[in-house]
């Protein structure tokens, strides 16, 4: 059976092609000066400069925590070391260095000689006396009745008693017999077991800080841990040499390693831009522009981060059930920009930088709206004219009184509508390729693959009204029946689409109205998805098949009807 | 052979309107008519002869075909000229029978020239701008082309002014001539007479009568109407033997039915009679329906009470 009829094609493209250039040029004009004009307007300026702000604000934060941190292990450590170091120093003559190695020494001969008496190594128990014996030894050196130790250890500046100077010994022992005694880096022999051993404390802490980030990776976590390790016996080192100019009498002060760590940690976040800067190939003077804003970040957060947990007024303000002083005080001293203004104007803010312009005007503003307008005027005037309008003024009794089927009939006169859409669309992706090229291709904010995909999703949303005014005017006899219910729900859903983008996501918060966002759920243009194209996702694939969906089974019920229905001819 | 065949057809669109119970024959070379005011049912039986509707019980059957069921099939013998003229949005005439033609797998336009001619029709106006004489010669020319077996139009001379309905008249004798079956409508009943073997009359969407215009044509009696100069020869008229069926007495008038042979005699008698006038009373289709329709609505009248 034959359902083209090729006079009745020429017929129909005779009587509508003076719309669908009209129409077509239109489109295609108003298509190419959205993208070329806005293209070259630079209408993301804005955006991006707001978005450079919001990620600034968040890097300094996150800049401001590392500093902190950093900070934070060198003073706990170096209190820790200069505690056990200057209680050394200032009771009894001697270096502590000196005593500790001796005690190591210590360690290491009765190990010695327990081998040679029994012919074994000792079993754990017999190790640990031996460990027990060496500190008992070192407590005793001090000729200090053991009762009285604590009293006469005023310099122990963390408050530590004897059993946790003896539980530290007893690491120090554990760290030279396992890791010291059998060097393999030989870095860690450079220096005293003492240094290395809070070297490696600091080490701990850096490991198990970064293991515990979302994400971090073994290998990541203990690069970052070593170079901490390398910094601590640095700033050990520093001190160590401060301790010696001073003359080699130590005065607690706990000014004195504030300024130290504080001063260390700024010097590495310079040398660490600075360096990263130089080796990305930048001048000399914008690595040192760059390294000394990080310093001045690092310096502020830092000084903030002191004064905050000095502050008393501050500890009032913590509840300390829920969060340590020190905590609190970093949050405060690492907040950022957005951390400090409210809320909703923050998620306002953040969704206006997030906010895609030529997204919205180029995929919402046209290709759902405005270049859906003309199209549907053709779609409703042509599909209007193809049947019902011919039925109505009686001239299809001339098609009809031919050898021609009415089957016949309706398939060309659908054939052409969607030819004719077709034809329209190819030529309107044609325009907005050449257009998009023209404002540079692929580094344009739309590229190819969406341009395309809006373009597939534009034809057919107009497929699916072409198949619904198809089927009006199928179904209907009077040309004023089949343009109200078709053409009337069309330009419905159009309006519905309108009133709904200002409920839509794609509008930012300040500017949206939630309720609004109802009218999109009475229009089959939310099925043509743009912000699942712009985001890469799936979802608009389902979408489109709906809308194909719509289109063929509307055909298919207009072209049953035609066949069925009394024809007043 | 009946070439169009009507069955009990019947289309009811409700509130009384449509077709009831049709049933007609058209045979093959014959002229017929239909007449019937405006919504009689004209138009929706030739819908339906047409296959352009699905009759709610009862068929048609155009060469033995199905009108319905086979509406395209059967167009290869029927050539349509519909009541209302409306073309296709096409430019020009020709514009328009080209297309025509190719829908009806016609390649040699010698015949549709031919016709273009004899219509003296100037196709290549523009359609919008044609006046309706020209629409309905366009029409004309579109449907005749195929020359097919059948011709229907419908009320085909409505708004035609006179000459162009003689043309047009002089056209379908034409095609009658040629051996086509005819049927068309028409709410004059002259341009039937002048034209069909047989009309159908259709009140109120029922066939009242079938009329042969043979039989109306020449019927076995003329009637005369008669008026004297002076009562006395009225009355002395009056008292002879022929059959008055209509008396004046105002006016000294007579009418007077008389069979063909004794028109002689009539004369004879009226020759020695003073007259003021004498003029035949013409009895034609319309008169005949009048008074089919005149006993069809008392015989309607009756059943109701």
């Amino acid at each position: 059976m034959q359902l083209i009829s090729k006079a009745l094609f020429k017929q129909s493209l005779k009587a509508n092609w003076m719309r669908w250039v009209t129409v077509t040029v239109a489109t295609c004009v108003m298509l190419a000066i959205v993208i070329v004009v806005l293209g070259n307007l630079g209408i993301n300026d804005i955006r991006d400069s707001l978005k450079n702000v919001f990620t600034e604000a968040n890097q300094d934060s996150e800049l401001k925590e590392e500093s902190i941190d950093a900070y934070d292990s060198y003073f706990t450590i170096m209190g820790n070391y200069d505690g056990l170091y200057g209680m050394l120093s200032i009771n009894f003559s001697g270096t502590v260095g000196s005593k500790i190695e001796d005690s190591c020494s210590q360690f290491d001969t009765s190990m010695q000689d327990f081998v040679t008496q029994n012919g074994r190594q000792p079993n754990e128990t017999e190790r640990q006396t031996i460990i027990d014996d060496t500190i008992q030894a070192f407590i005793d050196s001090f000729g200090v009745p053991e009762s009285l130790i604590e009293q006469f250890l005023p310099g122990m500046a963390n408050g530590m008693t004897l059993d946790e100077l003896k539980a530290m010994l007893a690491d120090i022992i554990n760290y030279y017999d396992t890791v010291y005694a059998e060097p393999t880096d030989e870095d860690k022999t450079e220096y005293p077991v003492i240094d290395n051993y809070f070297a490696q404390q600091i080490y701990n802490e850096a490991y198990a800080r970064e293991i515990a980030e979302e994400g971090a990776t073994e290998e990541y976590a203990t690069s970052r841990a070593e170079a901490a390790r390398v910094m601590a016996i640095d700033i050990v080192g520093q001190y160590q040499g401060d301790v010696a100019n001073a003359g080699g009498t130590y005065d607690y002060d706990a000014n004195n390693y504030l300024t130290i760590a504080t001063d260390y940690v700024n010097d590495t976040m310079y040398q660490n831009v600075y360096d990263i800067m130089i080796g990305e190939g930048q001048t000399d003077n914008d690595a040192r522009i760059n390294a000394v804003a990080v310093k001045v970040i690092s310096n502020t957060a830092i000084t903030t981060y002191q004064m905050l947990i000095t502050d008393e007024d501050f500890a009032l303000t913590v509840d300390t059930s829920e969060t340590t002083v020190p905590e609190a005080a970093k949050t405060e001293a690492c907040k950022s920009i957005t951390d400090q203004i409210p809320d909703q104007v923050a998620t306002a803010l953040t969704e206006l930088g997030d906010m895609d312009m030529y997204g919205l005007i180029i995929g919402s503003i046209f290709y759902r709206i405005a270049g859906l307008l003309l199209p549907m005027v053709f779609v409703i005037m042509t599909a209007n004219s193809l049947l019902a309008g011919q039925v109505d003024s009686g001239s299809m009794a001339y098609v009809l009184s031919t050898p021609t089927k009415r089957r016949t009939v309706s398939v060309t006169q659908m054939t052409y509508l969607v030819v004719a859409l077709f034809a329209m669309y190819a030529l309107l992706t044609i325009v907005s390729v050449i257009s998009v090229f023209v404002v540079g291709g692929n580094s344009f904010a739309i590229n190819y693959g969406e341009i395309l995909l809006f373009n597939l999703g534009a034809f057919l949303t107009m497929f699916a009204f072409a198949g619904f005014c198809f089927m009006c005017s199928a179904i209907f006899n009077r040309s004023k029946h089949s343009m109200s219910v078709g053409g009337g729900l069309t330009i419905f859903m159009l309006v519905c689409t309108i009133l709904g983008l200002f409920g839509s996501s794609v509008v930012p918060s300040a500017m949206r109205i939630s309720a609004m966002d109802f009218f999109n759920y009475l229009s089959i243009i939310s099925f043509f998805d743009t912000v699942s194209i712009l985001n890469g996702t799936l979802d608009y694939l389902w979408k489109f098949a709906i809308l194909l969906g719509i289109g063929i089974v509307t055909i298919i019920i207009g072209v049953f009807r035609f066949d069925k229905k009394d024809l007043p001819l | 052979m009946e070439v169009i065949k009507a069955q009990n057809l019947t289309k009811d669109y409700g509130f009384g309107r449509g077709i009831f119970d049709l049933n007609f024959d058209v045979k093959k070379g014959e002229t017929f008519g239909f007449v019937g005011t405006n919504g009689s049912g004209k138009t929706t039986t030739i819908r339906h002869i047409m296959g352009f509707c699905k009759p709610n019980s009862g068929s048609v059957e155009v060469v033995g075909k199905n009108s319905w069921k086979y509406a395209s099939e059967i167009k290869r013998y029927v050539e349509y000229v519909p009541g209302e003229i409306a073309f296709p949005d096409l430019r020009t005439g020709t514009e328009f029978l080209r297309s025509q033609a190719e829908l009806l797998g016609i390649h040699d336009m010698q015949y549709a020239n031919y016709l273009i001619e004899k219509l003296q029709l100037d196709p290549s106006a523009n359609l919008k701008r044609m006046s309706k004489g020209m629409k309905q010669k366009t029409a004309i020319v579109a449907a005749l082309m195929a020359n097919k077996e059948i011709l229907i139009l419908d009320e085909p001379t409505t708004g035609l002014d006179p000459l162009m309905r003689l043309t047009f008249l002089e056209l379908i004798k034409e095609e009658k001539a040629k051996g086509k079956t005819i049927l068309m409508s028409s709410q004059m009943f002259d341009e039937l007479e002048d034209t069909c073997d047989r009309v159908a009359l259709i009140f109120e969407g029922h066939i009242v009568d079938i009329a042969d215009l043979s039989k109306i044509k020449n019927l076995p009696y003329k009637m005369y109407k008669i008026e004297f100069l002076n009562v006395d020869e009225y009355k002395k008229f009056k008292k002879l033997k022929f059959e008055i069926v209509r008396d004046q007495e105002k006016y000294n008038q007579v009418t007077v039915k008389i069979d063909n042979d004794k028109l002689g005699k009539l004369f004879t008698v009226l020759k020695k009679y003073h007259l003021k006038f004498l003029s035949e009373v013409d009895y034609n289709l319309e008169k005949y329906f009048m008074e089919v329709l005149k006993k069809h609505k008392e015989e309607v009248k009756n059943a109701v009470n």
